[in-house]
């Protein structure tokens, strides 16, 4: 990364790199009183011709003799002779020597330090220098971001960072990231990280992926105990491209163009294959049951190449006293189904403003985005029962029939796809606003306050309409439906902090002391009506339905809004740059918590010693870095909906009462004042390592993480309870795992470089206890999980001593000569499964792997650069639902081919569809995920231009797996993970093309 | 002098700082939530008017009974009548409905829980309402008050009527308290039920109009005592006939209710003013949708027969056996169950042909077996319908009280009663009649495990059943209403015969288990014996 970002170089602020910094301020005073022999000016800039602010001066062989540089790189130095050399120094560049020689005018440039250990970390309130960092934080920078069509920031670092899992199971261009961090430590509070973005809580699509300059990542809970309630799923921590004081005026520009496909299709039965089975003698029900004389590919009715582009345009610049940025971007995405699509329009601004001798630094932003695509449910983007249809139908029917309705028939369940879509028209749209201000003043060079403030809103409203000639009204009489709909989010953020360094001789210290304030308030309403005059209106005049007259018509309406408050504290510490010690404390409160519990404390200490640094190591020049660290924290999950904790009423149902219908009111939920936090307590161990000049770095974490205080809906006793069930604090969640990280550059030559960056990391999760005193399953354990229709059965076990993620079912090992499986039961029985019971259940594997890999590697040859990702997950378990439902004959739909496969080399299944341990699939895969090839243009070719290249990227390019579903990666959220969900909307491969440049 | 100069600026720029600061904690550090669109039970002051709501909450849970897996499914769907098959859409479901079929259930079985949740659901409310009167929670007068409670009192009987016929052992909660519930026996419940009927029945409304139409009125209430005495001997080993008829004779003295002229009506989808409803659960298309049991049972194309706006899932049909029972006169043969050529409500044209046979509870096609159409489908009915369930209604009152009087000796009378029920039911009026002598023969449905054809495939217990043909009767004038499991186990069938696919398990089976959830909760529960 460029130092080039002013956040990183806060002229007069803390520099902890710089040994030279108390002397430096101390000869600034003295220099007020001048002897010099002679007075040099002059500036200090980088490689591009920005001016260094802050960068030190030094004059050769005195202690006393230094100054920084001003804001525009600007010096003035009184040096003792005419010889003197100069020693210029700043953070992130290669310290350097300069001659004075008589000149009384130097112009500097710094060459930037490609040493790692000098990078600076975005940490939670501030930053800090990598070198000094005693906790479990991973920082990635553009150039190493997966390039192409990415669904949004998280995907940027997609197999970057160890113990960091984020997978993108659909294709949808409206969905995101899954992401995991150091497995699953709550039941029911999910695994979404705290995304803050230049500082303030926002989400992963606050900006475009394009405008963003770095993505730290604080994994531990020593580093993010000071995000208190928030800080279990770790912290990701984005950083925006933006300006800097003194900076030339640039315009940059990075496009691209896509084409996405299917990444694997199923294979159903075609027509001719149907019309094959008939002549064979199968007879089917329901769908396949006769020839309706077409030939129709349904799923290529319903699909189609998907062209997406992207454009952003970044203009940058400042003077001494005033720095923007300002940015455009436009991202027009196609989903491989018609009407999928993603449109979206975000606009940044943010100037920054220095006066009062650059004490006073005023910042103000605003980010606008607006976001619409096409609604094919009610609410939603694509409605993947759309996709099913296309799956389950006869590859014999029509698209049409001879009138030119939709061929429609009534099979249960069973609606024409193509009809479904063209006949459904909806919208949703969205938009975003968010101002951010503050103010940081410094009083000296110790001392500073910041005040920041930031506004965040978001709405949207949404239309939906059925025609009709859809089957709502062709088949359930709805004579038309529209939906209308709108929600409004409101935001308030507020923080204040005091930052504070300090050193004497070897000890380098810093403290932190802070507040901030948090609401959200979220209301919306909507509306459903059916019975249009005409379908001329569609969603927009929705009173002229006559469901609303009728009884047939929805509406509703709600409002909710907490607080979060918390005040907190961090101290750093450094001896000789030998031993690390960081603590931080935070007291956090929420309104969501119960009435007895409303704050809580969050404290997190971590030390680090430099190993490499001590004299012992001296002869060891082959090292360059070896730093052991260690840490503890505490932090939280909060509680997941508002009010959990009060009591509630609710108007239910209602009642005839004398003839009218009187809406009856019921508990709906029982106080729970105890209601808190999810505690989370983790160690964390690390060792941090350099060798051969940092040709080869890593590092190797061990963390164990305990969830006390797991939240969870226990059923309880009425009486005494009001109502059925309570949430509570009561189990306990463990995780421990190890993480390794190595990057290596085995070629480094003028004309050819190679990097490899591996990431290696594994987990095991244990439910430790799901029961207190207070709240206790006689059982330890409860289902999770859903097959549905017509299945019905849960899928996963969640149980005391077993890891999240168990599947629970019957285990198949044979079939009869009539088709029936046969099952084996925990005792080693083997019994029809016509005979079976739940009782004969099992675990049947598992749905969270065990291990994540990653390779990632960077070729740059002269002018042509070369990136290749590879990704993986090892020891896991897949069920497959797509097979489960359509890999058997008897079923009244079209199927698999496979259904005619005999299954354990025996016989043609003939048995009702089931959950068996025959469709739950080793999901272990290889992924070559991204691969990108670019050209940068000769420096020489395009004058104008300071930066030139054009690229080709693929993503999702090809998968290793023995896994017989679409695709390994599937949903891995909540308590039953691996589920492949057959009306998965499928993940796709895409190619683009792509040209960044500079001007 | 300038630095001593600077750092006064600088202390007086932090103390501002810190005083600013300061102030912005001391602000803002309150967590109280602010509601908007919810009710906390903090907040709510009850007025007059939501007395009513308040009561509402007691009453609503009793419509579960028509609601996917309700009462219907626990009381018809162990019994011989019902069968749910595997069809071409599905309809295995975890092989619930075979466990209930083949009486192998355990404690995580649906349906029975659902009867224990509902009704304790009710019972619940009851002693909410209860509680808030006596505590002045709820602002009602005294007079108010002790009719209110009154009702109360008798709905949370009707409840535990249903649970004592369930689950039998269940805990009496008759306050609202602290404690965990204590279990009792099942009898005990059964001594509850009367006693507090007994208290409150001369404290229930007399009156049989609009006011009293879906609530628990004096004739309710002995028409649950009735229910309790019918079955006194299964829930507590002593025999009360007597105490039947009497409860009976109330009902019947009181002239309030009527024989229906038409057996259909009874079932009509507006069927609130029919003269021999004693207690119906209402429901209603918009307001009370949760009638929907005929879309467990009738064929997905049977939305073309009767014109509906919805589409029904297909799985519930009668067993062949039951049907081959039918007098084929018998107008309920036909007016209970759909059979034959199904037409299409707009052309006339045949949509489907139902046949009677029933393979196999592992695979039946959609058209096999005959389903249950006793309940009205409207033109435009959705997936929940209009009709009100006659949960009480005034053939069963003749018939508890004939029933009574054939077991003691009055089988004369008890033949007169069930002719005059029947009498509707039957063109000619000389087929309607039976005799005292045929009540107590044996039942006319050839029990037995049915093999693929229809033949018997395993005849089981084969021992006649004491007043058989009176179960038949029972079978064939409340099919399909909720009462045939109940039915059965008193007249001894269920613990003993075999049918369809269906071979007996033991007397055990008679109660349900106390659920898997239900135990976990509350440590002072024993599980059913037999489980």
């Amino acid at each position: 990364m460029k130092l080039t970002n002013y956040k990183y170089r806060s002229p007069g602020f803390p520099r902890f790199g710089n040994r030279h910094v108390p002397i430096t301020l101390f000869m600034m005073l003295l220099s007020l009183y001048t002897f010099a022999q002679q007075t040099v000016k002059g500036v200090v800039k980088d490689q591009n011709g920005i001016p260094i602010a802050g960068a030190t001066i030094i004059e050769k062989g005195t202690t006393a003799n230094g100054i920084s540089t001003g804001f525009d790189g600007d010096f003035e130095i009184t040096t003792s002779s005419e010889t003197a050399i100069l020693i210029v120094s700043y953070i992130g560049f290669t310290t350097q020597e300069v001659l004075v020689n008589g000149q009384t005018f130097l112009e500097i440039t710094m060459a930037e330090d490609t040493q790692e250990l000098d990078e600076v970390v975005v940490i939670g309130y501030g930053t800090q220098k990598k070198a000094d960092v005693t906790s479990a934080v991973a920082t990635v920078k553009s150039e190493d971001f997966i390039q192409g069509n990415v669904k949004d920031a998280a995907q940027l670092i997609q197999g970057k960072v160890a113990g960091l899992t984020i997978s993108t199971p659909s294709g949808d261009p409206t969905a995101g990231s899954q992401i995991k961090l150091r497995g699953i430590s709550s039941l029911t509070g999910g695994t979404g990280p705290l995304v803050l973005v230049d500082g303030v809580p926002g989400s992963l699509n606050t900006v475009a992926p394009e405008d963003i300059e770095s993505i730290d990542v604080l994994k531990d809970g020593s580093a993010t105990a000071i995000y208190g309630t928030r800080g279990t799923n770790g912290v990701i921590i984005i950083t925006t491209k933006s300006g800097a004081y003194n900076m030339k005026p640039t315009i940059e520009y990075n496009g691209y163009a896509s084409m996405s496909i299917i990444a694997n299709e199923m294979d159903f039965l075609n027509a001719d294959e149907l019309r094959q089975k008939w002549d064979e003698g199968y007879t089917f029900n329901g769908a396949n049951f006769e020839d309706f004389g077409s030939s129709t590919d349904w799923v290529d009715e319903i699909t189609r190449n998907a062209y997406s582009q992207v454009h952003n345009l970044i203009l940058r610049g400042g003077n001494e006293t005033t720095n923007l940025t300002a940015s455009v971007n436009y991202r027009d995405i196609e989903g491989i189904f018609l009407k999928s699509d993603n449109k979206k329009y975000t606009g940044r601004v943010n100037v920054n403003h220095a006066m009062f001798d650059n004490k006073l630094k005023a910042n103000m932003g605003i980010i606008v985005s607006e976001q619409q695509f096409n609604a094919l449910g009610d609410g939603t983007s694509f409605n993947p029962y759309i996709y099913r249809q296309a799956l389950i139908r006869n590859p014999t029917e029509p698209v049409k029939d001879e009138e030119g309705n939709w061929f429609e028939r009534d099979v249960y369940f069973y609606d024409n796809p193509v009809g479904y879509i063209e006949e459904t028209i909806g919208m949703n749209r969205y938009r975003n606003v968010r101002f951010d201000a503050s103010l940081t003043y410094d009083f000296n060079d110790h001392l500073s306050v910041k005040g920041l403030y930031t506004r965040k809103g978001n709405s949207n409203i949404r239309g939906f309409y059925q025609t009709k000639n859809h089957v709502s009204t062709v088949k359930y009489g709805q004579d038309g439906f529209a939906s209308r709909g709108t929600d409004d989010y409101v935001g308030n953020y507020g923080q204040f902090t005091l930052d504070y360094n300090q050193s004497f001789g070897d000890h380098r210290f810093t403290g932190l002391l802070g507040y901030n304030y948090e609401d959200n308030t979220n209301e919306g309403f909507w509306a459903t009506n059916r019975r249009f005059p005409t379908d001329g209106f569609t969603y927009n005049n929705i009173g002229s339905g006559q469901g609303l007259q009728e009884g047939e018509a929805g509406m509703g309406s709600y409002k909710n809004s907490d607080k979060l408050i918390a005040f907190f504290t961090r101290v750093t510490y450094n001896y000789d740059d030998r031993y690390l010690l960081m603590a931080s404390l935070r007291r956090e409160g929420s309104s969501r918590f119960g009435e007895d519990n409303k704050w809580g404390y969050f404290p997190g200490v971590s030390a680090g010693w430099r190993i490499n640094n001590e004299s012992f190591m001296e002869s060891a020049t082959w090292l360059t870095n070896l730093k052991l660290r260690a840490g503890f924290g505490v932090t939280g999950i909060n509680a997941g909906a508002n009010y959990q904790s009060l009591s509630g009423l609710n108007y239910g149902s209602y009642f005839l009462y004398n003839g009218q219908w009187i809406r009856s009111l019921i508990p709906s939920r029982n106080a729970n004042p105890d209601l808190k936090w999810e505690k989370k307590e983790e160690i964390n161990i690390g060792l941090d390592f350099g060798i051969l000049s940092d040709r080869i770095t890593g590092s190797i974490d061990y963390y164990n993480r305990r969830t006390n205080d797991a939240l969870y809906n226990y059923s309880v006793p009425t009486p005494p309870y009001f109502y059925g069930t309570i949430a509570a604090n009561v189990a306990e969640v463990k995780n421990t795992g190890l993480e390794f990280l190595l990057n290596v550059t085995p070629f480094q030559t003028e004309n050819f470089n190679w990097t490899a960056n591996l990431t290696y990391s594994t987990n095991t999760n244990e439910i430790v206890s799901l029961s207190n005193d207070e709240f206790q399953l006689t059982n330890d354990f409860f289902d999770e999980g859903y097959t549905g229709e017509p299945i019905q059965i849960s899928t996963h076990r969640v149980q005391e001593g077993q890891p999240i993620g168990n599947f629970f079912g019957w285990k198949s090992v044979d079939i009869t000569e009539d088709g029936i499986w046969l099952i084996e039961t925990p005792d080693g029985e083997i019994i029809p499964a016509t005979e079976a019971s739940t009782d004969d259940r099992q675990v049947l594997g598992n749905g969270l792997p065990k291990s994540y890999f990653s390779w990632n590697n960077t070729v740059r040859y002269k002018n042509w650069d070369f990136n290749i990702n590879l990704r993986g997950a090892f020891d896991y378990q897949i069920l497959n639902f797509s097979r489960m439902f359509y890999e058997n004959p008897t079923i009244s739909y079209n199927v698999l081919d496979s259904a005619f496969d005999e299954v354990y080399g025996k016989a043609v299944l003939s048995d009702v569809q089931r959950y068996v341990s025959y469709y739950v699939e080793d999901g272990d895969f290889l992924k070559i995920d991204n691969v990108t090839i670019g050209y940068t243009l000769p420096k020489d070719v395009l004058k104008f231009a300071k930066d030139f290249r054009i690229y080709a990227t693929g993503l999702n390019l090809a998968t290793f797996t023995s896994y017989k579903g679409i695709d390994p990666e599937v949903n891995r959220d909540g308590l039953s993970p691996g589920n492949d969900d057959r009306d998965k909307y499928p993940s796709t491969t895409t190619f683009s093309v792509g040209l960044n440049f500079t001007l | 002098m300038r630095t001593l100069i600077y750092r006064t600026h600088t202390l007086k720029k932090l103390a501002l700082s810190l005083t600013v600061f300061s102030l912005v904690i001391t602000g803002c550090t309150d967590l109280d939530e602010e509601v908007f669109s919810e009710v906390t039970e903090e907040s709510f002051v009850p007025a007059e008017s939501d007395i009513v709501s308040v009561m509402a909450s007691a009453y609503t849970p009793l419509r579960y009974v028509m609601d996917w897996q309700g009462y219907f499914d626990v009381q018809e769907e162990p019994a011989d009548m019902i069968v749910t098959p595997t069809r071409p859409n599905g309809w295995d479901d975890g092989g619930t409905y075979k466990r209930m079929h083949f009486h192998n259930w355990d404690n995580t079985q649906w349906q029975p829980r659902n009867t224990w949740i509902n009704c304790f659901n009710g019972i619940n409310s009851v002693n909410r309402v209860i509680l808030q009167i006596e505590n002045g929670q709820l602002p009602v007068s005294e007079e108010q008050a002790t009719s209110i409670i009154a009702e109360m009192r008798a709905l949370r009987a009707l409840y535990y009527s249903m649970l004592v016929d369930t689950h039998g052992n269940v805990p009496i909660i008759a306050s609202y308290s602290d404690e965990l519930p204590v279990q009792s026996s099942r009898s005990e419940v059964y001594d509850f039920i009367v006693s507090e009927l007994s208290a409150v029945i001369s404290s229930l409304p007399e009156e049989v109009d609009q006011s009293t139409y879906g609530r628990v009125t004096k004739w309710t209430a002995y028409q649950i005592l009735a229910r309790v005495y019918l079955n006194a001997e299964v829930y507590t080993g002593t025999a009360q006939w007597q105490k039947c008829i009497e409860a009976c004779d109330m009902i019947i003295n009181s002239g309030q209710y009527t024989l229906s002229s038409s057996y259909s009506d009874i079932f009509s989808a507006q069927n609130e003013n029919n003269a021999e409803l004693v207690f119906a659960i209402p429901y209603d298309q918009i307001y009370a949708g949760q009638f929907n049991a005929h879309m467990k049972m009738l064929l997905p194309d049977h939305r073309l027969v009767f014109g509906m706006e919805s589409q029904p899932w297909g799985g519930s049909s009668c067993n062949p056996q039951f049907i081959d029972s039918y007098d084929p006169n018998d107008k309920r043969l036909t007016d209970t169950w759909l059979q034959g050529d199904q037409l299409n409500a707009s052309d006339g044209s045949v949509v489907m042909t139902l046949v009677k046979e029933m393979p196999s509870i592992y695979f039946c096609e959609f058209t096999e077996g005959y389903r249950c159409g006793k309940y009205q489908i409207e033109p435009g009915a959705t997936g929940a319908l209009n009709n009100d369930f006659p949960f009480m209604r005034y053939t069963e009152v003749l018939m508890m009280k004939a029933e009574s009087l054939l077991r003691t000796g009055q089988g004369a009378a008890a033949a007169e009663l069930v002719s005059t029920v029947r009498e509707r039911s039957f063109d000619n009026p000389a087929d309607a009649v039976v005799t005292a002598e045929e009540l107590s023969g044996d039942t006319t449905v050839a029990y037995g495990t049915l093999a693929e054809d229809g033949s018997i495939d395993e005849a089981g217990d084969q021992s006649p059943v004491a007043y058989g043909r009176f179960l038949d009767e029972l079978g064939w004038e409340f099919a399909a209403e909720a009462k045939r499991r109940t039915d059965l186990i008193r007249f001894g069938v269920y613990q003993t015969k075999n049918w369809y696919n269906h071979t007996p398990k033991g007397d055990y089976t008679t109660l349900f288990p106390i659920g898997l959830e239900e135990l976990n909760t509350n440590s002072n529960l024993q599980q059913n014996p037999g489980y």
